[in-house]
């Protein structure tokens, strides 16, 4: 019955606007037959194989893109199959088959334990997995009727999405708010304390302090190292004393995270956003989002970003929202034990995790929709927007940084722009692209060489390295020795009364540059040092250090165009604008087109960076310079490079994912990819002639993943496929439950009844065998296969020839290929 | 684990409750120095900066700058004024100590923790395999076989032996899949490289 109804199922997926009458006719279950309940419907009233053979041979039909309406159309169609081949008996097997599947009804549903899931490092098959959850919403749908208690059950189900990412947007928020504020207070412990509520940072510390005098430094009650020592403040005994404790405390926290992520959670490391987009796109990494990796990732990333590693926190927030995400799933079991319904889950999170990291709820969706997702239905789109919603309240809730806003760099903005800037914002976005494609070459190259070479094998020693090269080089400046988030706030201000920074100070004495020079080495430091951490074995993303990078080229091309209006306020290009008074220009606004530049050339996000952007400034009227930025900087940095950082590195891991983004472009076809290749034999299952020992026999000599079903060895007419993992757990559930059974017992994925008696009774495993596996001829263009892998989702497709089985391609062989087709190793797919 | 830490961070968040002396509301504002306003050559040029505690519909210039420094200024109250940035702010600094203090209990948990993984339990495992001989070794693999085959067993096994067994079980598990990942991740190069 199950069975049947999954590919049933199958076929409906392939064509979801006929899906759409499910839920009405359910209600009546004495509708006509013209709808695909049709089998549950009549299930209550006795089963009537004449009317059971026609959505099974509609399935058929429907595969091939005829739509039928009604009964009629149908039994017009039956003529036609049998008239279009009439050498073949193919459309007899079919009957037969379907016969069998009528005598499936008394059959027992419940599943053998395990079916369904997967291995580590396996790629799901979508269409399976959303077959069994149409599968399973139909059961609850029709016993809904039967008891208040089944009532309630069916509500539970039809909100327990809505309720999962209610809880993830909830947690999200909270492990936000905690690593925000625990990374603060950490990052200001490398400085000095506050004694009498040693919990507070700096900030805090002094935030009640009323002094009238404000030299923009120090208030009493926060205390430097030297002070806490040696009572002294100035000179310098005491800046030895803070630059030894700055390195002291980089070292203690760099080394914290690095040693706890390879004690209790190696898979915590890096931003994440790679695994998360080649997950989300059919993946299983397990344990990849499991809860030592939340709590590793959470504590790493507070112990990493206040060592003042070049790294931010705004990446691995996608990771923890997604772990979150997980972990909240398994509470419903529609979502955790359907994996194809889990990544529903996890998009959603995703966008969460964004919308707490920049405070850009919409942002997020946005981002989660163009960066990471692969399946995005409309449902996901809603309740990702529900549970950015969700999150970016509860973070403002907290309230972190007691800005009222959830992040630090929050800025707001009014000023209007002239027309002219836009130049210097193409400009930019053009510096951006070109940075963005350096920073990708060069991380690339350094993170192939450690993987390649002896540096890899030191991972601890690696990041205790560049820790103290950081913190020796970063002390002296003033702008690095700040944490980037403060860096990028600066830069992103406007500069007002309030502003005692060196950066506001040459509009007084411009003979005092330097501020500027100390820009130029503080980005200079930032490029380089980001290039070297990212990739390291701690937690560490990589939005922070590049809207720093851009910040600082935004802000030097703003002082400079604010200078040259300040000298030449009637020149042309100020149309007027300028004549008036000072404050034309605003090197803050500058400072925030070059942050969405350089983001935008190394991820090439476009619309989800703009609104991310829009919604940390808040001002509108700044839409067209953005986007200008990002769009010059999207097509400077695809001229120069096809592939965006994270592409970058699923390419350099070898992940199995097939990019919807690029285009197939080579004229191979299908038969040149299918497995076996010439010269070998193609493993399959016969239906109804196998021995238990065969089937062993067959499963201990080769490795495929699974295996087509045929009539017979002779005329290899399709039957169906089973996955090897079905096939291993069905015998094992066999040997232990049923009786009778040996190693002569013929296994059939028929039903059985025109089988004659055998001395042993035979192992019925149709339960496990999957009807409708998704077929195409040797001569189809590679093209259409990698379209059809890459918009099902499949995790295999079986060829024919003439109606014959002739072989398989799997994802695997359609990812090599793709990947010779370049002139890359095939084997460095990771796969299993 | 959870219930004791959970229970140590009430504790000494009611022992501390009352030492709290940090207001959590005021009202800044941040003004010019009066010399820059005035153009007068003398004084300081810093810039000068106010906190109160007052409501917020007080918090502008007139209600917190001039009782402090009207007599100063006179009657420039015009020019000065419209210089001052005052803003209204809020935070929770119990939000902020609890979760520091969570922070650092977390870390020194896992810190002790991991101490313990690397120092102590090399040497309980030698003992403990001296006692036992190879049978423990044979156990565990028989158990590693059950969980890979039928993930649903381990747990229904579980729930017959004691508290103790099961959570060593758990235990070998995550060292398991741990050891799986360090391999995958810092020897093989695998992945996340």
């Amino acid at each position: 019955m199950r069975n049947y109804q999954v590919h049933e199922y199958d076929a409906m997926e392939k064509f979801p606007l006929k899906g759409t009458s499910t839920s009405t006719s359910l209600n009546k279950p004495n509708s006509p037959l013209t709808t695909y309940n049709s089998v549950d419907a009549k299930k209550g009233n006795g089963i009537e194989n004449s009317n059971i053979d026609n959505p099974s041979i509609r399935s058929e039909i429907t595969s091939r893109g005829i739509s039928i309406s009604s009964d009629e159309d149908m039994l017009d169609v039956k003529q036609q199959s049998v008239s279009h081949h009439p050498e073949s008996n193919q459309f007899l097997e079919r009957s037969v088959r379907v016969d069998d599947a009528s005598s499936h009804f008394s059959a027992d549903s419940d599943d053998i334990p395990g079916i369904g899931q997967y291995d580590d490092f396996h790629t799901i098959d979508w269409q399976r997995d959303i077959a069994r959850d149409r599968m399973h919403h139909r059961y609850i749908l029709k016993k809904k009727h039967d008891s208040i208690w089944d009532l309630i059950k069916g509500a539970h189900d039809a909100w327990s999405g809505w309720l999962c990412v209610l809880f993830v947007g909830l947690f999200t928020g909270v492990a936000a708010g905690v690593i925000d504020i625990g990374a603060s207070w950490m990052t200001d412990l490398k400085f000095g304390i506050c004694p009498q509520a040693f919990w507070l940072n700096k900030e805090q510390c002094c935030w009640s302090s009323n002094e009238t005098s404000f030299d923009g430094d120090n208030c009493s009650q926060w205390r430097t190292w030297p002070e806490v020592f040696s009572q002294s403040k100035n000179g310098a005994g005491p800046y030895i004393i803070s630059y030894m404790f700055y390195i002291a405390w980089a070292l203690l926290f760099a080394s914290l995270s690095a040693s706890l992520v390879r004690m209790f959670a190696p898979y915590a490391c890096g931003s994440g956003i790679p695994e998360i987009k080649t997950i989300l796109s059919g993946f299983i990494i397990r344990g990849y989002l499991g809860k030592w990796t939340l709590i590793i990732k959470s504590v790493g990333l507070i112990l990493s970003v206040s060592a003042g590693l070049s790294l931010g926190k705004e990446g691995p927030m996608v990771h923890i929202a997604c772990c979150i995400g997980n972990i909240f799933s398994y509470l419903f079991p529609k979502y955790g034990k359907n994996e194809a319904k889990k990544r529903e889950i996890l998009s959603a999170a995703a966008a969460a995790g964004v919308s707490v990291a920049f405070g850009a709820p919409i942002g997020g969706v946005l981002f989660s929709l163009e960066e990471v997702s692969y399946y995005f239905p409309l449902k996901t789109l809603w309740r990702s927007f529900f549970c950015a919603l969700v999150a970016a309240f509860v973070l403002r809730s907290i309230n972190p940084f007691g800005n009222k806003h959830s992040v630090l760099f929050y800025v707001e903005y009014n000023k209007p722009w002239i027309f002219f800037e836009l130049i210097p914002f193409i400009i930019l976005g053009i510096i951006g692209g070109i940075i963005g494609t350096l920073f990708i070459k060069a991380n690339l190259r350094w993170c192939r060489y450690r993987k390649s070479s002896k540096l890899g094998q030191y991972p601890v020693t690696e990041v205790l390295v560049v820790t103290v090269l950081t913190a020796v080089i970063a002390y002296p400046n003033p702008y690095t020795r700040m944490s980037t988030s403060q860096l990028i706030y600066l830069l992103f201000r406007k500069c007002g009364v309030s502003d005692t920074d060196m950066l506001c100070d040459y509009q007084r004495n411009f003979a005092d540059v330097n501020s500027v020079y100390l820009l130029v080495l503080a980005f200079i430091f930032k490029l380089i040092m980001t290039i070297f951490t990212f990739g390291m074995k701690v937690p560490c993303g990589l939005f922070i250090p590049s809207l720093c990078l851009g910040a600082i080229v935004g802000r030097i091309v703003g002082i400079g165009m604010e200078q040259l209006a300040h000298q030449y306020p009637h020149i042309w290009m100020f149309s007027e604008e300028c004549s008036t008074g000072e404050d034309c220009i605003t090197p803050g606004l500058y400072a925030i087109v070059g942050a969405a530049a350089v983001l935008g050339g190394v991820t090439r996000m476009t619309v989800s960076l703009v609104v991310i952007m829009f919604e940390l400034t808040g001002g509108v009227r700044y839409i067209v310079p953005l986007m200008a930025a990002a769009m010059a900087s999207k097509w400077v940095g695809d001229a120069l490079g096809k592939q965006g950082i994270y592409d970058a590195h699923i390419g350099l891991n070898g992940y199995p994912f097939l990019d919807s983004k690029d285009e197939f472009q080579h004229t191979t076809l299908a038969a040149d990819v299918m497995q076996p290749k010439r010269n070998e034999t193609l493993h399959v299952l016969t239906q109804d002639s196998m021995t238990v020992e065969d089937v062993e026999n067959l499963l201990k000599e080769t490795e495929h993943n699974g295996f087509p079903v045929i009539v017979s060895k002779e005329s290899q007419y399709l039957v169906g496929f089973v996955l090897r993992r079905d096939l291993n757990l069905a015998l094992a559930n066999a040997k232990r439950m049923l009786e009778g059974i040996n190693r002569q017992s013929l296994v059939i994925f028929t039903s059985g009844n025109n089988i004659q008696t055998h001395t042993h009774p035979p192992l019925k495993l149709k339960k496990i065998l999957d009807m409708a596996p998704i077929t195409i001829t040797d001569q189809t263009p590679m093209e259409t296969v990698v379209d059809m892998f890459r918009k099902l989702g499949l995790r295999q497709m079986l060829v024919t020839h003439n109606g014959r089985l002739l072989g398989v391609i799997t994802k695997k062989d359609v990812l090599r290929h793709v990947k010779q087709l370049d002139d890359e190793d095939p084997n460095s797919v990771l796969f299993n | 684990m959870w219930k004791l830490f959970i229970a140590n961070v009430l504790l000494i968040y009611f022992i501390q409750c009352k030492a709290q002396s940090y207001e959590d509301k005021r009202c800044k504002c941040i003004c010019p120095s009066i010399a820059s306003v005035l153009n007068t050559t003398s004084g300081d040029k810093n810039v000068l900066n106010f906190i109160t505690n007052v409501p917020a519909t007080k918090c502008n210039c007139e209600g917190v700058v001039l009782p402090k420094i009207g007599d100063k200024i006179k009657e420039k109250e015009q020019i000065f004024c419209p210089r001052c940035d005052c803003k209204y702010e809020n935070r929770n600094t119990t939000i902020i100590k609890i979760v520091v203090i969570i922070v650092i209990w977390v870390i020194s948990l896992l810190v002790i923790y991991m101490l313990f993984l690397i120092c102590l339990e090399p040497l309980l495992n030698k003992r403990l395999h001296k006692a036992t001989g190879g049978v423990g070794y044979q156990e565990h693999n028989n158990e590693e076989d059950d969980t890979s085959v039928a993930p649903g067993m381990s747990h229904a096994m579980g729930v017959r032996g004691n508290v103790l067994n099961r959570v060593g079980h758990q235990q070998d598990k995550w060292k398991r899949q741990v050891r799986e990942q360090r391999r995958n991740i810092y020897d093989r190069h695998t992945m996340l490289n």
